[in-house]
């Protein structure tokens, strides 16, 4: 940039360069003219005074004894030479005494004064003295013709041609720079205008993205406010209905009911939280094959009678280290993504195969890639480098989230795996789930753990801080059904007023996210340094506070979690 | 000094010129003396004539005077490098050793013989107004009222003495037809 600054200041100095230049050339030749001119002169002069000494020498004698004749035949002999326009002797008076005009008619000057040779006109004119042995005698006036101006002048032409060609050199550089400069200054302009253009443009994409997001979030609030109502309306009617009745084998119906309900929204907001990217996947070594085996029945029933899908898994499939919900999530979201290509009913196959290292350059080592394949309507190109953007959807409102893709492609890339498409408008679409392959052994079978209803009490004491009211009564409620004495604070500022009027708790349950100046984080972190034996189980649904946890070694239940899942992270917190 | 010179030339040569208009008898005499003096520079004497470049050009005088006073106005302040030119009026042919320049008006008087005798062969331009054979190296003539001289060379080199070859040019015998 700044050899670009000193660069344009040299480019500017050019015109002035070329002036200079030109004004140099015309000095010089003017230079070169007048030193010609004076050479020219200086030599006429020689050339004069040389014949006026030569007469003036050859004269004293006759200029001495006065004879006019023997004057005038040495005045004559000038006629030799053309240059001589005229000649004069004059004796000590200044008196004429012989003269030579070359022209008829012609006289020399009448008088003259002894002076240094000088031109008058085209004239050159040279007093010599004449003397003798140091006897002055006389004057001799010599007047010589000088070249015409026109002759002299044309001596001169090839220099002045030589001077306007380097002149017209000059002035063609000059205007060609001149021409450069405009030309650059028009590019510098046409780069400001893209440049302009470029920034005009960014900012219309940037909007654009903006619109596209609103549009999404649009299409994600109607979807998840649908499924929510559903999840609602099976909640409220259940216990509407419950409410009615006192039939145990009724009752169990619509618990069952609504505990699916909440099930599907937990696996909602789960989803959501996946395609936010915000979960911490919990990866296990898992056998392909057994997994979606396992899921047949999940996949039957959720894809409807017209759908027939087929596995295709060949034995030997390589093990792969993924989260198995996350996992399942996936296959579900795919098959219902090809249910939905097929309207009219069709095949879904979920085969897979072993890809050694080295067959797709975007994964480093072996992995397995299982491939979702529908009979269905596939897709244009223009959806196809859309269908991975989060809430992008070719369904109708309430059909779909835009999030079931963008979910596969969040684990695919979170395993350290990738996701690719194929497909063709009318032949149907193959997705492949790239998943690395993992050399680890499979888990040992981990016996359910199933929630034990114990007497009130026998787990000792817990401290539970949940700001909210609902959730407080009913974790209340849970963990006295798992036998713990409950008390209960609403804030981390009353956890410690309660532990310094008490400190002999068991265990301390706590949500992450409370309002106060402390939030569970900071709490467990008091607590450690206050009563170091302590235990703190943390939980939340919020997923930041996840990693935050994490980075501070706390156990973390996240919400949603089941009575199960609540007695299994309690016991895991307690030491022994 | 020199404007002086300058003058003094100005009024002899006027003098001089003035002779070709009027009647030579009256300014001959005048234009004789201004030649005398106007031939020493287009003569060379033998180098061991002058003993230094100063030394005087001797202007002698035998056998008459027609000048007067003219001469003498005539040679005054005239110099013939750094050489002034004096004048000396002689009685007697032997006072003529001293003399450069001899004027004989009458060449033929036993006298002025007597000296061009002696002069012959001695460093000494003799003078007269004889063109013919009898007379000196330098002899004035009257010519379309003009004085002009004539110019014995032979005699010249026998006495030692170079003349210009301007002056010789000038002489009436070495131009052909004049």
């Amino acid at each position: 940039m700044a050899l670009l600054g000193k660069l344009q200041i040299r480019w500017s100095l050019i015109p002035a360069i070329a002036a200079c230049g030109a004004m140099l050339l015309v000095l010089s030749g003017l230079a070169i003219g007048v030193y010609d001119e004076q050479t020219y002169r200086a030599q006429k002069v020689r050339e004069a005074t040389a014949q006026g000494e030569i007469l003036a020498a050859t004269v004293t004698a006759a200029l001495a004894f006065d004879d006019r004749p023997a004057a005038q035949e040495y005045v004559e002999a000038l006629r030799v030479n053309s240059q001589v326009v005229s000649a004069g002797i004059y004796n000590q008076d200044g008196a004429l005494v012989a003269d030579y005009a070359r022209d008829r008619g012609g006289h020399a000057d009448p008088t003259v004064a002894l002076h240094p040779p000088a031109f008058v006109g085209r004239h050159l004119l040279v007093v010599t003295p004449v003397a003798e042995a140091g006897q002055r005698l006389g004057l001799v006036a010599v007047r010589i013709d000088t070249d015409p101006i026109a002759r002299r002048l044309s001596r001169y032409v090839g220099l002045g041609l030589l001077l306007f060609m380097a002149l017209l050199v000059v002035g063609v550089l000059a205007a060609a720079h001149a021409v450069l400069t405009r030309t650059n200054n028009d590019l510098a302009d046409a780069n400001r205008n893209l440049q302009d253009e470029m920034h005009e443009r960014e900012r219309a994409e940037s909007a654009l993205r903006q619109s596209q997001r609103m549009e999404a979030m649009g299409q994600l609030t109607g979807g998840v406010a649908h499924d929510f109502n559903n999840i609602l309306m099976i909640a409220s009617s259940g216990l509407d209905l419950m409410e009615r009745t006192d039939k145990p084998e009724r009752r169990k119906l619509l618990i069952d009911g609504m505990r699916q309900a909440v099930e599907r929204g937990a696996s909602l907001t789960r989803q959501l939280l996946a395609f936010s990217r915000r979960t911490s996947l919990r990866p296990e070594v898992i056998d392909l094959a057994a997994q979606l085996e396992g899921m047949r029945l999940l996949l039957d029933r959720s894809l409807g009678e017209d759908i027939s899908v087929a596995l295709d898994l060949p034995p030997g499939l390589w093990r792969v280290k993924v989260d198995p919900s996350e996992f399942e999530l996936a296959v579900l979201n795919l098959a219902v993504n090809a249910r939905d290509a097929m309207p009219g009913g069709g095949a879904i196959t979920i085969g897979g195969e072993n890809r050694p290292i080295g067959s797709d350059a975007a994964l480093p080592g072996d992995h397995v890639a299982l491939r979702i394949t529908d009979t269905g309507s596939g897709m244009t190109p223009e959806i196809l480098s859309r269908v991975f953007e989060p809430f992008f959807t070719t369904k109708a409102v309430g059909k779909g989230t835009g999030l079931g893709l963008s979910q596969v492609y969040g684990f695919s890339r979170a395993s350290g795996g990738d996701v690719r498409i194929e497909s063709e408008v009318g032949l149907g679409s193959t997705i492949f789930l790239l998943l690395p392959r993992t050399e680890e052994a499979l888990p040992l079978a981990t016996p359910e753990l199933s929630p034990v209803t114990r007497p009130p009490g026998a787990q000792g004491d817990v401290l539970l801080v949940e700001d909210d009211e609902g959730v407080a009564t009913l974790v209340s409620g849970m963990l006295t059904e798992l036998g713990y004495n409950v008390t209960r604070v609403d804030c981390a500022a009353g956890a410690l007023a309660a532990l310094e009027a008490n400190p002999a708790f068991d265990i301390v349950f706590s949500d992450l996210v409370m309002p106060g100046e402390m939030d569970g984080i900071a709490l467990a972190r008091e607590i450690g340094r206050l009563w170091p034996s302590l235990p703190v189980l943390l939980t939340t649904g919020f997923s930041p506070g996840v990693a935050a946890a994490a980075e501070e070694g706390l156990t973390l239940l996240t919400k949603p979690y089941g009575i199960g899942a609540l007695a299994a992270a309690l016991d895991g917190a307690r030491p022994g | 000094m020199l404007w002086v010179l300058r003058m003094l030339g100005a009024a002899v040569l006027s003098v001089s010129t003035g002779a070709a208009a009027c009647a030579a008898g009256s300014l001959e005499a005048p234009v004789k003396a201004t030649y005398l003096y106007k031939l020493v520079p287009f003569v060379e004497w033998p180098a061991a004539t002058f003993a230094s470049p100063t030394q005087p050009v001797v202007l002698c005088l035998l056998g008459g005077d027609p000048f007067g006073a003219v001469l003498d106005q005539a040679v005054r302040g005239q110099k013939i490098g750094a050489r002034a030119i004096v004048v000396h009026r002689l009685a007697r042919a032997e006072k003529a050793a001293g003399c450069h320049v001899l004027y004989l008006p009458a060449p033929r008087a036993p006298a002025a013989a007597e000296a061009l005798q002696s002069a012959h062969g001695a460093p000494v331009l003799t003078v007269t107004d004889q063109a013919d054979g009898a007379g000196g190296i330098v002899n004035f003539v009257l010519r379309d009222n003009r004085v002009r001289f004539t110019i014995n060379s032979r005699a010249a080199a026998e006495n030692g003495l170079t003349i210009s070859s301007k002056l010789l040019n000038l002489a009436l015998d070495s131009r052909a037809g004049r």
